[in-house]
């Protein structure tokens, strides 16, 4: 869960760091005071390499690490196992959403379906997803399939709670109203339910988007031939702490390219939400 | 003549936290096609119960609600309901939102736009459909719910005190704009108030209701010339009106400061 937690945080604070809680200055201050921040750090941990403060078997210099990662970025391993995490994350988020999404308007809309599922829920949402990785490896072997399942199981659960929650909480005087103008409970559903539960919805597969990278990579560490985490956990073998760092670096990227997109495309689906963004 | 719309001795008792409270007792009230009439009371006196039961959102402990002679027993469409709170759909565009009716009805979309366009026109916001609600003053929202419930054409209009949370000057607008409007379409509307001004400016008769529990205490005629403005407040029949009218209501609302300040 720490791992879980982590990987939200770091995808918060450069949205934070975009200038979006201002107040106390202004937008290019505090860009300018995140640059001086990242290259102040960098700074100190080269004196800290260089001067020999610190040993390389300790802590590799920046300078090493950007020639590692100039290296494998040659090789394409880089690219290569960036591809592969993205595609597993990509196919285990995209089935957990299309499971859990519907279920949980279901589960919104109806108190039965509530009451026969939400066992399930309590018991499962607490296992973190590594715990699956023992059962799916007996049943799927350490291919894609287990690694798209962990994906899976570790994000369905975040994705129908949102669900359901968001659902419940569709102001009832809009399906009132669009009752009193007429709608079928088939209209209500598809324009006052759907898109009342809609933010809430996004919101879920945002976060639960930022878990199952935690998922994927914790898979990758115990048993995978390529992706980000065993790209880590091989260097680690050859003790190769640079290349470990590489890894750590574009995973955090990666990360928050995904979210930066996953934000644009829930801007796109909700432009009546434009007046929030300018 | 038959009534489009009527109470018969409708009793609404609700229970909550398993005390009851009488909302209203025994109230039967006849409305005329074409009729402006104000349901005018103090808070608690059941004029909003009155409404809910005419929507068909809440059906009658004793009684029967009548819509052309037939039971009010689920939502009713043609009984077209102007929310307080406005209850504007935020994900829809203005035009959006007016279109909603028509499409309901099934209607083509040219039809839907054309309606749509006629009572944004009407209601002075052309310019404004592809606006979101949450981009517009209050007086603008609450035009564009009286847009979407005229375009949907019930037969009655239904409406919670529309403009009790506008500032003074748009609510005389407003309320001239809705006399015209009503003038217009024939449109019946029940129409809620606790303002007299309000009522006597509006209404073709006045419902006045008491509190503890909702009752109907008087129903009046309102003998003011229409089409009615603002200059109609200056007029003696004006003067004799809202007084009679404050001497119905003024035990009512004494009852109910003592009754707050005997609780609080």
């Amino acid at each position: 869960m720490n791992a879980v937690r982590a990987m939200t945080r770091s995808v918060a604070i450069p949205l934070f760091a975009l200038g979006r809680s201002g107040g106390w200055s202004t937008r290019g201050s505090i860009l300018m005071l995140n640059v001086l921040g990242v290259a102040g750090f960098l700074l100190l941990w080269q004196v800290a390499t260089a001067g020999g403060f610190l040993s390389p078997l300790f802590l590799p210099s920046p300078g090493q690490v950007l020639s590692e990662a100039a290296q494998v970025a040659a090789t394409g391993e880089l690219w290569r196992s960036i591809v592969d995490s993205s595609r597993r994350v990509f196919f285990g988020f995209a089935l957990a959403a299309l499971f859990a999404v519907p279920l949980g308007v279901l589960m919104g809309l109806w108190a039965p379906a509530r009451a026969l599922v939400g066992p399930f829920v309590s018991l499962l949402r607490p296992l973190p997803s590594i715990t699956w990785i023992p059962l799916t490896m007996l049943w799927l072997g350490i291919g894609e399939a287990q690694k798209i399942a962990i994906v899976f199981m570790g994000t369905w659960v975040y994705i129908l709670v949102y669900t359901v929650e968001s659902t419940k909480r569709v102001d009832p005087l809009l399906i009132k109203a669009a009752r009193n103008l007429g709608a079928s409970d088939l209209s209500v559903m598809r324009e006052v339910i759907l898109p009342g539960a809609l933010p809430g919805i996004l919101a879920g597969l945002k976060v639960s988007l930022a878990i199952s990278w935690s998922c994927v990579l914790s898979a990758e560490m115990v048993a995978a031939q390529s992706g980000l985490g065993a790209l880590i956990w091989n260097a680690k073998d050859w003790s190769n702490l640079a290349l470990v760092l590489v890894g750590m670096v574009c995973i955090s990227l990666t990360v928050l390219v995904a979210d930066l997109a996953a934000g644009v495309i829930e801007r796109l689906l909700q432009p009546w939400e434009r007046h929030r963004h300018v | 003549m038959q009534a489009i719309l009527a109470a018969e001795h409708v009793t609404k008792i609700y229970a909550v936290h398993a005390k009851e409270t009488t909302a209203v007792r025994d109230v039967s009230l006849d409305i005329r096609e074409g009729e402006f009439v104000c349901l005018l009371g103090t808070s608690g006196c059941g004029k909003s119960t009155m409404l809910n039961l005419f929507a068909g959102f809440t059906q009658p402990t004793n009684g029967r609600v009548l819509l052309r002679g037939q039971p009010i027993t689920k939502i009713e469409p043609r009984c077209g309901m102007v929310f307080q709170s406005y209850a504007l759909f935020p994900w829809k565009t203005v035009r959006q939102n007016v279109e909603f009716g028509p499409k309901m009805k099934g209607l083509p979309a040219a039809r839907q736009r054309e309606l749509a366009d006629r009572y944004i026109a009407m209601v002075k916001l052309s310019g404004f459909e592809n606006h979101y609600p949450a981009e517009l003053s209050g007086g603008m929202q609450q035009r564009v719910t009286l847009a979407r419930s005229l375009a949907a054409d019930p037969e009655v209009l239904l409406m919670d005190e529309p403009f009790a949370a506008l500032d003074a000057m748009t609510r005389q607008v407003m309320q001239e704009e809705l006399l015209a409007i009503q003038e217009a379409s024939g449109k019946t509307v029940v129409f809620i108030t606790h303002n007299i001004d309000e009522a006597i400016l509006l209404s073709h008769r006045i419902v006045v209701m008491a509190a503890n529990p909702g009752r109907v205490t008087a129903v009046i005629e309102n003998p003011l010339d229409r089409p009615r403005d603002l200059a109609a407040q200056a007029t003696p029949a004006y003067a004799s009106l809202k007084s009679r009218i404050w001497d119905l209501v003024v035990g009512d609302v004494r009852g109910a400061i003592a009754g707050r300040a005997g609780r609080a």
